[in-house]
């Protein structure tokens, strides 16, 4: 793509069923540009991008052909079939971007900044939300498309269908596993003279590498053919040996295949485990490229130079001793006196666990530093590479760097128990003890001038006329009946009025919903108006406070929407069966409560808006 | 029969085989085995609880996400059955008694696994549905990772008002972490967020656990056993102090909802059933809500009712602790020979005069049952109450 425009061979239909023309599409920032290949031909197409609506595309996978449909505002579709899908992406992506850049001017007043760049993609789960739950598109159609809402605030409060949440939030990353590869031990398999190592796909390779394996009488075993059935990126190796990875970008493809290549490095590793250190060497002079996984790592040790030059001086470094480090011939404490004898030239086959291990622990500490997750093992190569020089020249200069380092010194330096213990200073609670206020409270009832309201008695009273009537019933006894026939009758009717009343709503069946029993189009119509009126309520409630214009805008538009559902329910609760209207009254009661609520609110607000704009200097009623 | 016995004796036997209960046996001067006395240990132990210092305030809006570590270390077999079996029912005990205690609070789940931290349940107040979706996926995978966890909550929290006190509890098992990044940045993020973190271990003690707990003003414990676990957490189920430069004052606005009335039907805005009856009128919006404390989904109002308020009150004036009473004094006799609260003799063995304790204010006597009763479930002393 030449910056700012797409190219591309497509052809066009002005309808589905059209055989289409062919040419070429050129796709600009500010237009759209269709030349056939006939000149003749006079389906030659100038869109400008503002004219584009919208865009609609066939998915790939789908057995139909890469078209790209797009609508103007005049209404008219536009139908382009590509010769393959990356191309019809490409045009379409870039179209978006057009669209987005276009959209934006216009729009910046009047819409708040929470709008997003709305991808095909959210787009597509907008679509499927609204064909699978016809509530949905019923809510959708009703309030958007009569806009009381716009599109945005009505997904606004359904984040967690669009799964947006999840979307935006981050991606973890997994650290890099602490098990090492050398933790995998080969099954030998005597009989057959195989080595089996099984590996798993975050280290190496997801399948059974089966070396097979040929005795050679001088030299020992030697590998024959490996097989790979399927892979996985190899980052831990990549990371920490840069000599494979030097090596597999300059030998893979070019001298050998990934194949060859990994069996080479498995011949190597095998070849350590033995400790054979004469096979190896004698393998090493065979082999060049096995002789390169043998030796010790050239790239490595030359990052180890450079670190330890910056090394914080008050760093003990004989504790190091089982690193690479040793390696290096100028550096490193050598055991006191007493050497084994090895043989020189075999000592650069010798790997120790300690080396394995520090390395590994380097190179976990330092986290993944690449974002690729492919699968090609080359990419992977690739972009720990580019890595390490960043880091490199990134090291290399000095300031900043210095500057971390001795940070970081001086946060190691502090001895942790000589410091002063972190005491994070509690807040103190001043309150009163709430029991002091019932107390006064109470001594106010005491002292309060009796007679005022006579048929309230204070404690003492009450006291003493529960007092009075066990006294006279210890006299007398028990009346028998005990409670007068008169009043138990009373208190009998009204209970059985109040439950045989509850009965005739829940019904026989309690365990039958009340909304089953009513006809099935009362049913919906009553939860389509109880689900409107919460969409609008909650909306409505959620602008309060009022605090720009267009919260007022929406507000007012909620209001009218709400009155139109009051006058709605009214409506429903004329037009319905009379045997039933008592019941849906009762539905619909609490209903008209909550937008009586609601515009209360609405009137007060407004009042008190009202009152503060025209007056300040008219407090409290003065004419 | 023999397999009812071998059931019924099991439990002594494994107390027998695994703990060594004869160890617990202590002989006296003359030789002769003294009896187990586990009440004066509770006593103990509960006195060491209670602090009574200067009013401080508390956190009694509290946002907790507990983190549960399923990596494979939770599999482990040394708390019996399994570490997940018993994190799981304990975690379960402590929601129960966290939302007892704080009422106005909520509490969300993450779970670690495979090295990523996955949320099972958002921040809500009712524990049943936690509960449900934690016995739910109860198998350990992979790696555990701190920092994912911690940068996770941290997300979630962030969405939380100013008001509330934003606190983590992990519960760990594994003995290393394996992160993406650098772990001490998301330790600094975290305490420049004001996220109290505290860390319950169960296998070793770790540095960076502990480092985590001493930047963010958290606690950090090991459990040895699977009692010791219990105690440790239901220990942050009381609001824990607040750090003053974390605490600020705000105005709340809370609504009291009016129980509806019997005969009432609604369609309530929770399930999108019709209810008839038991139910609750938020009374700005008049949408019906179902139980409470909650938040009304209409027009977002915290809906509490006044014992939950009181519940979540009584942590800011506690009772102030009895004290100990020695066994050989004069005032012993004149008060009478049993306990207020209970009514049960204070002697202990022999009729010789037993441990008792009494309250400063109204000078009664209370047996240690019902001396950590009063403090810990009813919050009011009943000779204080009477005098009245």
């Amino acid at each position: 793509m030449a910056g700012g425009q797409v190219e591309k061979r497509v052809k066009y239909k002005s309808s589905v069923k059209d055989p289409g023309t062919s040419g070429f599409l050129r796709i600009k920032e500010a237009m759209l540009l269709f030349v056939p290949d006939d000149p003749k031909s006079d389906s030659k197409l100038k869109v400008q991008t503002q004219n584009i609506k919208s865009q609609k595309y066939t998915k790939e996978g789908s057995q139909k052909p890469a078209w790209l449909n797009l609508t103007n505002k005049q209404g008219r579709s536009h139908i382009f079939e590509f010769g393959n899908y990356p191309d019809m992406h490409a045009c379409r992506d870039f179209i978006t971007k057009a669209l987005a850049k276009c959209e934006e001017e216009p729009n910046k007043p009047a819409v708040p900044a929470s709008t997003e760049q709305l991808s095909i993609r959210e787009l597509e789960l907008r679509f499927k939300l609204l064909k699978e739950n016809s509530e949905l598109q019923r809510l959708h159609k009703q309030f958007v498309e009569s806009k009381v809402l716009t599109e945005d605030e009505f997904w606004a409060t359904r984040k967690k269908l669009l799964g947006k949440d999840s979307i935006r939030k981050s991606k973890q990353q997994l650290g890099l596993k602490s098990m090492m590869v050398s933790g995998i031990k080969p099954s030998t398999d005597g009989r057959t003279n195989r080595v089996t190592f099984n590996l798993t796909p975050e280290i190496i390779f997801q399948s059974q590498v089966v070396i097979y394996w040929v005795r050679n009488p001088l030299i020992g075993v030697q590998v024959a053919s490996c097989a790979l059935t399927y892979r996985a990126p190899c980052e831990t190796i990549f990371a920490e040996k840069p000599a494979v990875r030097q090596a597999f970008i300059s030998y893979v493809p070019s001298k050998m295949t990934e194949k060859d290549f990994w069996t080479k490095y498995f011949r190597a590793e095998y070849l350590y485990s033995t400790k054979n250190t004469a096979v190896a060497a004698a393998e090493a002079a065979e082999d060049e490229e096995l002789a390169v996984f043998l030796k010790p790592d050239e790239i490595l040790a030359r990052e180890t130079r450079q670190k330890i030059r910056r090394v914080d001086p008050t760093l003990d470094m004989e504790a190091d001793e089982g690193d690479d480090y040793t390696h290096l011939m100028d550096h490193g404490i050598q055991r006191d006196g007493t050497r084994d004898v090895v043989e020189p030239q075999n000592e650069q086959f010798k790997r120790s666990l300690l080396q394995d291990l520090n390395r590994h622990a380097a190179v976990v500490l330092e986290g993944r530093s690449i974002d690729v997750d492919s699968e090609d093992t080359r990419i992977v190569a690739e972009a720990l590479t580019r890595v390490k020089q960043v880091s490199k020249a990134d090291g290399e200069t000095g300031k900043d760097a210095n500057q971390e380092r001795l940070e970081r010194m001086s946060r190691v330096a502090g001895m942790e128990d000589l410091q002063a213990p972190q005491n994070f200073p509690l807040a103190p609670l001043s309150i009163k003890d709430p029991r002091d206020y019932f107390e006064s409270q109470q001594g106010n009832v005491l002292n309060a001038p009796r007679g005022t309201k006579g048929l309230k008695r204070n404690v003492h009273e009450a006291f003493g006329l529960l007092k009075e009537s066990i006294v006279e019933i210890r006299a007398r006894g028990l009346s028998d009946p005990l409670i007068k026939p008169e009043v138990s009758f009373e208190v009998f009717s009204s209970l059985t009025r109040t439950i045989s009343t509850a009965k005739n709503i829940i019904g026989k069946n309690p365990r039958e919903s009340f909304l089953d029993r009513l006809p099935k189009s009362t049913k919906d119509e009553v939860l389509h108006h109880w689900t409107s009126i919460q969409e609008l309520l909650r909306h409505f409630w959620s602008s309060y406070p009022i605090t720009t214009t267009y919260l007022h805008t929406k507000v007012g538009k909620l209001k009218d929407a709400m009155s139109n559902t009051y006058s709605k329910l009214e409506a429903m609760k004329e037009s319905v069966q009379s045997d039933l209207r008592h019941q849906i009254s009762l539905l619909v009661r609490p209903m008209q409560q909550a937008l009586d609520a609601a515009f209360q609110h609405y009137e007060a607000d407004l009042q008190r808006r009202t009152a503060k704009s025209s007056g300040g200097e008219r407090p409290n009623g003065y004419v | 029969d023999e397999d009812d016995e071998d059931e019924g004796i099991g439990e002594w036997e494994r107390a027998y085989v695994d703990d060594r209960s004869w160890e617990e046996l202590q002989e006296d001067e003359s030789g002769l085995l003294r009896p187990i006395d586990n009440s004066a240990i509770y006593h103990a132990q509960y006195r060491r609880r209670l602090r009574a210092g200067t009013r401080i305030q508390k956190g009694l809006i509290r946002y907790l996400y507990i983190v549960i570590d399923f990596s494979r270390a939770a599999a482990e077999t040394d708390f019996r059955p399994s570490r997940i079996a018993v994190m799981a029912k304990h975690v379960e005990a402590f929601i129960r008694e966290f939302f007892d205690q704080n009422p106005l609070s909520q509490v969300g789940l993450v779970s670690i696994k495979n090295g990523v931290a996955h949320t099972l349940t958002d921040l809500g107040g009712s524990p049943e549905t936690h509960i449900k979706e934690l016995m739910g996926k109860l198998e350990a995978l992979g790696d555990s990772s701190l920092q994912n966890a911690l940068e996770l909550v941290n997300e979630h929290l962030s969405q939380v008002p100013s008001y509330g006190h934003r606190e983590v509890l992990i519960l760990y098992s594994a003995l290393c972490t394996c992160d993406p990044g650098d772990i001490m940045d998301t330790i600094q993020k975290c305490k420049k967020s004001k996220l109290r973190c505290s860390v319950i271990g169960l296998s070793a003690e770790m540095f960076i656990c502990k480092h985590l707990c001493q930047e963010t003003g958290g606690l950090y414990s090991v459990a040895v056993d699977e009692v010791h676990l219990k105690d440790l957490l239901l220990e942050h189920a009381p609001p824990p102090p607040a750090i003053a430069e974390f605490a600020i004052s705000n105005l709340i606005k809370m609504g009291f909802p009016q129980r509806a009335a019997e005969g009432s039907m609604a369609i309530c805005s929770c399930h999108k059933e019709v209810k008839i009856g038991a139910g609750y009128m938020c009374p700005r919006c008049k949408a019906r809500v179902c139980d409470l404390p909650t938040e009304c989904t209409i027009c977002g109002l915290t809906l509490v009712s006044s014992p939950h308020l009181a519940r979540s009150y009584h942590h800011l004036f506690p009772i102030a602790p009895f004290d100990e009473v020695p066994a050989l004094s004069d005032s012993r006799k004149d008060l009478g020979k049993s306990c207020f609260g209970c009514q049960q003799s204070l002697n202990g063995a022999g009729n010789k005069p037993g441990p008792c304790v009494t309250c400063r204010k109204c000078k009664h006597y209370f047996c240690l049952d019902c001396d950590i009763y009063i403090h810990e479930s009813l919050h009011n002393c009943p000779g204080c109450e009477s005098i009245h």
